[in-house]
């Protein structure tokens, strides 16, 4: 009987520090920017699911990329239909490990997260450099990087190989919010 | 006399090429409060459908606008843009409505625990169904 007690305890204790041990938003913002002689092509995508595991030292993150905004509807649809082909794959997702997480303090402090991005169903292992702080009980991670369009088979037509850059410039900021529940 | 009649209507049909290529490039987005719902339903069921099969779901919704009733859990604003949330009888997903920065404006009217009917942009299924470009239809 006692042996159940210690059970039941570790159990609740460790539900009880994993429930407070992540912060997560649902509304991360990703930006890219792509520049070319002939044009500048910028998107915003405000939806963005990102979750930290403090106590695995990990994050997850999910992309709707039917939630990327453009200035002009033509390039959205562009985007969608023919360049990462949203109806087949509709999500992109980066998973990693928050290498030096202990560091984290309540001045911005650098860290480098290495995982895998997936993009139009091809996955990439990546080292992606981000400046976090915790503060008030909030993580916000926020920096840019660059990824080439080739490296995920995005095909850009030569017709209008000069409006699009090849490597594409990403910003992200997420300002994570203790997960109750 | 037959050289420059070609001309003309060569430069004719260029101006008029240009113009609907002009025309395509700046291609307005879908106004939605313009525009009628292709779908109107509860929350929970807009919930029920994408937890159940996403990609039929995916593939019904997707980018179509969407009109959907629902108890407002939270009515928030984060970085100028107004999100409310719809609860939907489950204990984590719900969803997520962002407003039009045109809507956003009235958004000091949504009281949490009132009815309210919405319609937008789904963009698809994370934790919550998410909606974009939503305005309130009630």
């Amino acid at each position: 009987m006692k042996n159940l007690y210690i059970v039941c305890f570790c159990f609740l204790a460790v539900c009880l520090t994993n429930a407070q041990e992540r912060y997560l938003t649902k509304s991360g913002e990703i930006t890219f920017f792509s520049e070319s002689p002939l044009e500048n092509i910028a998107a915003k995508n405000s939806q963005v699911l990102s979750i930290v595991d403090a106590g695995k030292k990990q994050m997850a993150i999910s992309i709707l990329m039917k939630s990327f905004m453009f200035e002009k509807a033509l390039m959205q649809e562009h985007f969608n239909e023919n360049y990462v082909e949203s109806d087949k794959y509709p999500k992109a997702t980066f998973r990693g490990a928050i290498l030096n997480f202990d560091t984290i303090t309540d001045k911005e402090t650098k860290v480098e997260v290495k995982g895998k991005l997936t993009i139009h169903g091809i996955t990439k292992e990546m080292v992606i450099k981000a400046l976090a702080v915790k503060k008030d009980n909030a993580i916000v991670m926020q920096g840019d990087f660059f990824i080439t369009l080739s490296d995920f088979n995005v095909d850009i037509p030569s017709v209008v190989e000069k409006n699009i850059a090849k490597e594409i410039k990403v910003s992200f900021n997420f300002n994570h919010q203790p997960f109750k529940k | 006399m037959k050289f420059k009649k070609i001309i003309i209507s060569a430069l004719i049909l260029l101006i008029i090429g240009l113009f609907v290529a002009y025309k395509m490039y700046n291609k307005p987005h879908v106004n939605v409060a313009d525009e009628k719902a292709t779908v109107s339903l509860s929350a929970a069921k807009l919930l029920q459908d994408f937890s159940t099969d996403e990609a039929t779901a995916n593939a019904d919704y997707l980018e179509k606008i969407i009109q959907v009733k629902g108890i407002v859990a939270e009515a928030k604003v984060e970085n100028n843009k107004g999100i409310v949330t719809l609860e939907t009888g489950d204990d984590f997903a719900t969803i997520l409505c962002h407003l039009t920065v045109e809507e956003t404006k009235n958004i000091n009217t949504i009281k949490v625990g009132q009815n309210i009917s919405l319609k937008g942009i789904c963009t698809g299924f994370l934790m919550d169904v998410v909606l974009v470009k939503c305005v309130i239809t009630n």
